[in-house]
């Protein structure tokens, strides 16, 4: 690997010593190695195999009471940037060092949680600089919070991340749960040469064809994954797929943790194609058509819980066989992607099915 | 400090406000040919409201108002716990009006408030001036933990002339003499406070992209060089803009004052410039509908006197449909029943401690109408329905840290020079006739 060799060499030739933006002084460009490399041709509109898959390295974890934080490093990469249905591709700065990454969990029932996080980021000297991560996809990792980082040199950085209060509605036993702030520091070692020292996977012919790699496995970090369709709870109504995304309608009735009193609750739980990987931040709305009777159409409400992870939901008055069901996707999972997922889950259909 | 003929007289004069002292008063003084007539010492020509700058601000083509350009906040504390007496007073009045006689009010001139904080008017009275709410600084959204603020005084010193705010500093530190042309009074403000911080900045047209070429933590060439703030769009519109009056508080003592509040607030212009488009900036900055309808040229000026919006839509329904809401279109929820907005922004940027800074400045009738507009703009209860997050394509909150909060109270005039909690007819007429 062309990339690698050119970051061993540099580091070879300076050891531990080796700063951010010290390549360009060497003669090496970090902008055309780093920058911007090429796309695979031809990518499909979904999930694809990118042409490398760059290892990762665990800083460490550590826990604020409920809540779980995981932070990560892995080389600074180009991802892409999602507002509504516009995409922008976010290229590698001369001056950035590595790509931060982190993850927050519930530790009980080890689910992922999908809220904002930001990382404080001090070096040896106390100067300090904040960022917030954006939320993220990437082949290896699934959802995450990532961003490319300058720091100043090598050395040792302490590392807030902190996560305010979660908005998003939760079932039970979550209900009272997030409503505060909660932060971990970590202290870090940067040193170039250890850094960069990860593996990368060159995926050769499979590159640009549909499918992702496997999951990184830890022992210590959740799987920020949502249960396979026999796991679900209460009825599957529909398997569906929209924008490569996978959406599993399903359906709960009688009394249950997702909704006051007693009756029908239908819910989406959206997934990657291959991973089973949450999508969090979607917008979706159901319509159900009876005949004799009106449309109706409502939002669904982007819920967690910890069995179903992130999804989408509603209770309903009554649904019975022989109702068309369409679940239109308002705004697609506005998160930002790595090389394999920018051109997936953009434009997406609705779905329509019959219950029966 | 350098003053060779290499530096541009611009960026000169805007470092040196920066540095401050008397050395880069001085250094200005040669640096910047224009003359400031002296300010008029009819006493009762000034208007009773300190904060009354509109009428002496120029405006632009659409009539919208320029603010003046360079800043200098000075964050004081009284030497002493106890409570002032008329001399302390007759001192401080006694120093303002020094600059006051030096520069003319004007945008060219000097504009100057002075305000109080809740633990000023703690040494009088446990329940704060009287006849209004004056609560001490508290954390305004639910991911946000800022330093409070609590000196007794901030004065706000105001010119498109970098040397009137620093010979205004100087003089009222007692460091000059004579100032303009002025004969300074023997009164100083460091007779009665200790200078606890100083913040300084710069707002307008080709300032930001002059700051981002000097420094090395922003990005170049980002900035348009007519740029007037550093997220490179204007803020002052006048429909975005309540008059004074609507600011102003209407009755008790303090009738003529206003409340004010000064956050310090981080900026993420690495993000923002590097990561973001242009389409992403006015949809985050402006509303989504902006920038499809692609209504925003250069720093939002094709707009004229409106940020237009009114056309964005819902805030929930924008969020659901679009997955991004704009921070212009959160704040335009918090508005009276008259459709004014709350609070007149008096806001400017600054990079003068390496970090891009917004020194967010407001003035308001009440510290809670600002409360609102910051909770509008908070937009807690899109995150909680919608693909907007907490502060990822909420509006502009991905870019900016809150550092800090002060709340303060900017009485009238008469009021300026440290003002008793509950001042009365007895009061007023002493400090005028010790004035």
């Amino acid at each position: 690997m062309r990339r690698r060799d050119l970051l061993a060499a540099g580091g070879a030739l300076v050891g531990g010593s080796l700063m951010a933006g010290c390549l360009e002084r060497l003669g090496f460009q970090t902008q055309s190695a780093w920058r911007d490399p090429p796309l695979v041709e031809d990518r499909p509109d979904g999930v694809y195999y990118p042409a490398l898959v760059e290892g990762m390295g665990l800083y460490g974890t550590s826990t604020d009471r409920d809540l779980g934080f995981a932070l990560f490093y892995s080389f600074p990469h180009r991802f892409w940037n999602l507002t509504g249905s516009r995409r922008t591709k976010v290229v590698v700065r001369p001056e950035d060092s590595l790509h931060l990454m982190a993850s927050v969990w519930d530790t009980a029932t080890e689910t992922v949680l999908p809220v904002d996080l930001s990382a404080e980021i001090t070096d040896e000297a106390g100067e300090t600089k904040t960022t917030n991560l954006w939320p993220m996809l990437s082949p290896n990792m699934g959802f995450h919070y990532g961003d490319n980082v300058a720091l100043p040199g090598a050395g040792d950085y302490e590392i807030t991340l902190e996560v305010g209060p979660l908005q998003t509605d939760r079932t039970e036993p979550f209900s009272g749960q997030f409503r505060d702030r909660r932060s971990a520091t970590m202290t870090v070692h940067f040193d170039p040469s250890e850094t960069y020292a990860l593996d990368i996977e060159r995926l050769g012919e499979q590159a640009g064809k549909r499918g992702t790699v496997e999951l990184m496995e830890l022992e210590q970090v959740p799987a920020p994954t949502v249960p396979p369709a026999s796991e679900l709870p209460g009825r599957l109504l529909h398997e569906g797929g929209s924008g490569d995304a996978k959406l599993l309608v399903g359906l709960v009735d009688g009394e249950s943790r997702f909704r006051e009193g007693s009756g029908p609750y239908l819910y989406v739980s959206p997934r990657t194609p291959y991973n089973r990987v949450m999508l969090p931040r979607m917008s979706l709305a159901a319509t159900i058509e009876r005949d004799g009777g009106p449309n109706t159409t409502t939002d669904l409400r982007a819920t967690i819980d910890p069995e179903l992870g992130v999804f989408y939901g509603v209770p309903l008055e009554a649904i019975v066989n022989g109702d068309t069901v369409s679940i239109e996707v308002q705004t697609p999972p506005q998160v930002s992607r790595h090389d394999g997922y920018e051109t997936a889950f953009l434009e997406m259909p609705p779905i329509e099915f019959t219950v029966g | 400090m350098g003053s060779g003929p290499e530096i541009p007289r611009r960026e000169f004069l805007k470092s040196a406000v920066a540095i401050g002292g008397t050395a880069a008063f001085s250094a200005c003084l040669g640096r910047e040919e224009i003359s400031v007539p002296a300010g008029s010492t009819e006493w009762s020509s000034y208007p009773d409201r300190q904060h009354a700058w509109t009428d002496v601000l120029p405006r632009d083509d659409y009539g919208n108002t320029i603010p003046p350009r360079h800043r200098v906040l000075l964050f004081l504390n009284l030497d002493s716990a106890s409570v002032p007496d008329p001399s302390d007073r007759e001192t401080f009045e006694s120093a303002l009006r020094g600059v006051e006689a030096a520069y003319e009010r004007s945008a060219t001139g000097l504009l100057l408030t002075v305000s109080y904080s809740r633990s000023y008017f703690d040494r009088f009275d446990a329940d704060g001036p009287t006849g209004l709410e004056l609560p001490p600084p508290e954390p305004l959204a639910p991911f946000e933990d800022p330093q409070l603020d609590t000196p007794d005084a901030v004065i706000h010193l105001a010119s498109n002339t970098a040397q009137v705010v620093l010979g205004a500093e100087e003089a009222l530190k007692g460091e000059v003499g004579t100032l303009n042309g002025i004969e300074q009074p023997e009164a100083a403000i460091t007779d009665l406070f200790d200078i606890e911080r100083r913040r300084v900045g710069f707002v307008g047209e080709g300032l930001p992209a002059e700051n981002a070429r000097e420094s090395d933590t922003l990005p170049e060439d980002a900035i348009a060089e007519d740029a007037p703030m550093l997220m490179g769009f204007s803020s002052d519109f006048e429909s975005t803009q309540p008059t004074e009056d609507r600011v102003t508080i209407q009755s008790g003592p303090f009738a003529g004052g206003t409340t004010q509040h000064i956050s310090k607030l981080l900026l993420d212009l690495d993000q923002w410039y590097t990561q973001d488009d242009r389409w992403q900036r006015e949809a985050k900055m402006f509303c989504p509908h902006h920038a499809e309808a692609d209504l925003i040229e250069g720093a939002g000026d094709s707009l004229g006197a409106t940020s237009k919006v009114e056309e964005c839509g819902g805030t929930a329904e924008t969020a659901r449909e679009k997955g991004v809401v704009g921070h212009s279109q959160k704040a335009a929820q918090a508005r009276d029943e008259d459709d004014s907005p709350l609070i007149l922004r008096r806001d400017f940027n600054s990079t003068a401690e390496g970090v891009p800074t917004l020194h967010f400045l407001s003035l308001q009738r009440r510290i809670e109408d600002f409360v609102e507009t910051r909770e509008a703009m908070n937009g807690t209860d899109l995150a909680a329905d919608s693909p907007v997050g907490q502060r990822t394509n909420n509006g502009i909150l991905q870019y900016i840290r809150t550092e800090r909060r002060g709340n303060y109270l900017l009485p009238p005039r008469s009021l300026r020079a440290l003002p008793p909690a509950n001042p009365t007819a007895a009061t007023m007429e002493a400090t005028d006739a010790s004035a």
